[in-house]
């Protein structure tokens, strides 16, 4: 009887990377089972992909629709902490790793594999992701990065290896010439990174973007949706413009995809810092999820009280760096994630947007748990109104305590000088 | 011989709120000095404010030109910092009150007053910052504030008992009708709140707005600018389009304020957490703040190392915070200065920009001091190139130390499930 073959789950997209991988890991010795996640790449034919993995040597090919469960697990948490890494990258890579890498484990505890394998490199961010995550759910995992073996390296030093290795095994390859830059997608976002982009002084070609218009070529009409938000999360879609109206989760981000991708918002260029300690050139669109983040922004000016603002602004913070370096699983996330789902208990709501050229234009929000009071805070208003016994005359006890700190240390640096 | 009266220096605009406070001031028998500081308002006529002042009855009006120190002083810090309230305000107001106060408190001790006023009301931030600054300067500094005395607001219920009593004291009144809002301006920005504006869910009128046009009403074509930033701070703007070159510190920051105002940059319409417990409707044009702070964050991810940029984060929440209340003298302030001119030792470079339509779309970004490494980046290129012996073999030991904490809690997590 034949000895069976370690079984191993490999992370695999139908490209050329990871079709050698495949084969490579057959060669190894591997079952392979290959595991290819929807989580929205834009006009991905996965039936072919399916079909490709199994003629290069996989025993099967599982795609998962997982776009539903990505939107309401991960891009979800995401707008509720208005995550954003480094002042400007909204996580669309990094939130989808978790997401794939629990499918995967998934997979491997059904099928019996001890391993799984993927088709990052050993320098950035998603070998990370992957395999953080994958151990977190699953501390006796194996993991495989073959790009991180040395004599894969050494067989594959550049594209013409790969090529000639698909010749020599019969694996077809795309005909598409490669883009002089690499893509990661998914519905969340579109992310370009290395060839031309190497160079962080020149900016990228316009043919280059596919889930956005640049804001030149936008229309020059803009259009005003409602966005209404229950416990953080958007709960419905209204394009004030056309009627149309989205209630479903999935439905409801494409949609914001959709709508803000047509009028150029969500675009970046950034360098930024990876958790393996290497500054990378990146071009990133999120549509969608920048329009999000505006209105959650907004809405929370009004329902939330101006110290747990603080204090989640500080969550929030730690949330896109632990989500950023792959510690989606870890305890401290699940703490940061518990507190968030508190903090928005009262972010309840409607708010207005007008989409113009690159823009998302407040036009104004509503809210049934509003701590904002218009006679409270009126100038022309003495007091607070009816419901309040705002005394401005307080102001002055306040003032003056807050600054007895001050002045004990203004009458010391004068003795100093 | 008549007793002299008790001096007092009073913030005074040339407005309706300040000339009657002046009066009164007066009739309460202070001997009041008049000082109106020149922090870029826009049109005003400083000498008609000077000649108005005393006119009401000031023993003398100084009107200062702090458009340069506020600058380089107060504005540069909160580009250095990239300080920003709550995600969204960029601290215009809160910046030129300890401008204003330190000269307040230079005239009062120079004057010999023992007290200062201002027309902020009792609802406010103003009215803490003001006072905080002063008493941070001056810990005798006795601080008046009319809006928050019983007996004044007594007097002054609304507009019309203002009116009635400039009338009775032949105060000479603006002619032109009060606009529904109010209006705070210096060089760094224009704040819009009250009034009609006190309706969140409403967005304003265009006919509002002083620094920019809407972004449906900027130019059709783009402007390219580059700045430079030399220890984090813009030393020289060219544009790319027209060859117009700044060196000057204000004249740069004038020149970005034309310049993004003309593209429709910088605008917010925000439901803000004012210090005093209130939350309150805002609407503000930062045209220049706007663009040199997207400028210096992406700077900043090219010279600054990631561990810095974390703490520095955590650095600008402070800031902006502390600014925001009125803490801008306090040593907590002081140590958070220091610490963020420390951490712009090398930010150092040129950023180009395009404008086009309320968007400042980053073209690339270059620096002597680059942490950024092409070769090391490059996913083709497998270990640091000529720089450095990055080697991807290591990535393996650093993913499965950091995952050995994420797996004995998924253990102990499995053991309870």
């Amino acid at each position: 009887m034949a000895e069976s073959k370690p079984k191993l789950v490999l992370a695999y997209s139908g490209g050329l990377d990871t079709s050698v991988i495949l084969k490579w890991l057959c060669e190894k010795g591997f079952e392979v089972i290959a595991f290819c996640a929807n989580v929205g790449q834009h006009e991905e034919d996965f039936s072919a992909v399916k079909a490709k993995a199994v003629a290069v040597g996989a025993t099967k090919c599982i795609v998962t629709d997982l776009r539903k469960e990505f939107v309401t697990d991960y891009v979800f948490d995401c707008i509720k902490s208005n995550a954003i890494y480094e002042g400007r990258y909204l996580l669309g890579t990094s939130i989808a790793r978790p997401c794939i890498a629990k499918e995967m484990i998934r997979i491997a505890t059904e099928e019996g594999a001890s391993y799984i394998a993927h088709g990052a490199t050993g320098k950035g961010n998603d070998q990370v992701r992957f395999e953080m995550c994958a151990q977190a759910l699953s501390p006796t995992i194996q993991c495989v990065a073959p790009w991180r073996d040395a004599e894969f390296i050494e067989s594959f030093k550049g594209r013409s290896d790969l090529l000639a290795y698909c010749e020599k095994h019969g694996i077809p390859v795309d005909a598409k010439p490669k883009a002089n830059y690499s893509v990661d997608e998914n519905l969340f976002h579109t992310s370009y990174e290395s060839g031309q982009l190497e160079d962080a002084a020149c900016g990228p070609d316009e043919s280059m973007f596919k889930m956005t218009v640049s804001p030149q070529r936008a229309p020059d009409t803009s259009e005003t949706v409602v966005i209404e938000f229950n416990k953080g999360i958007p709960v419905k879609i209204t394009n004030k413009t056309d009627g149309t109206v989205k209630t479903d989760p999935l439905e409801i981000f494409l949609y914001c995809n959709m709508i803000a991708g047509k009028h150029g918002i969500g675009r970046i260029d950034i360098v930024e810092n990876r958790f393996v300690g290497i500054k990378s050139r990146g071009v990133y669109e999120t549509p969608g999820g920048t329009l999000l983040r505006a209105a959650h922004m907004d809405l929370e000016g009004i329902c939330m009280d101006r110290e747990v603002k603080r204090i989640t602004e500080g969550l929030s913070n730690e949330f896109a760096r632990l989500c950023y370096y792959g510690f989606w699983f870890a305890p401290e996330m699940e703490l940061i994630r518990h507190s968030l789902d508190f903090s928005q208990r009262d972010v309840i709501g409607h708010v207005e947007i007008e989409l113009y050229k690159g823009n998302c234009i407040i036009k104004g929000r509503s809210s049934p748990k509003a701590l904002y009071n218009a006679d409270l805070a009126s100038m022309d208003i003495e007091g607070g109104g009816d419901a309040f016994d705002y005394n401005p005359a307080d102001a002055q006890g306040f003032i003056r305590i807050n600054a007895v700190r001050l002045k004990t240390y203004a009458a010391l640096r004068a003795k100093d000088n």
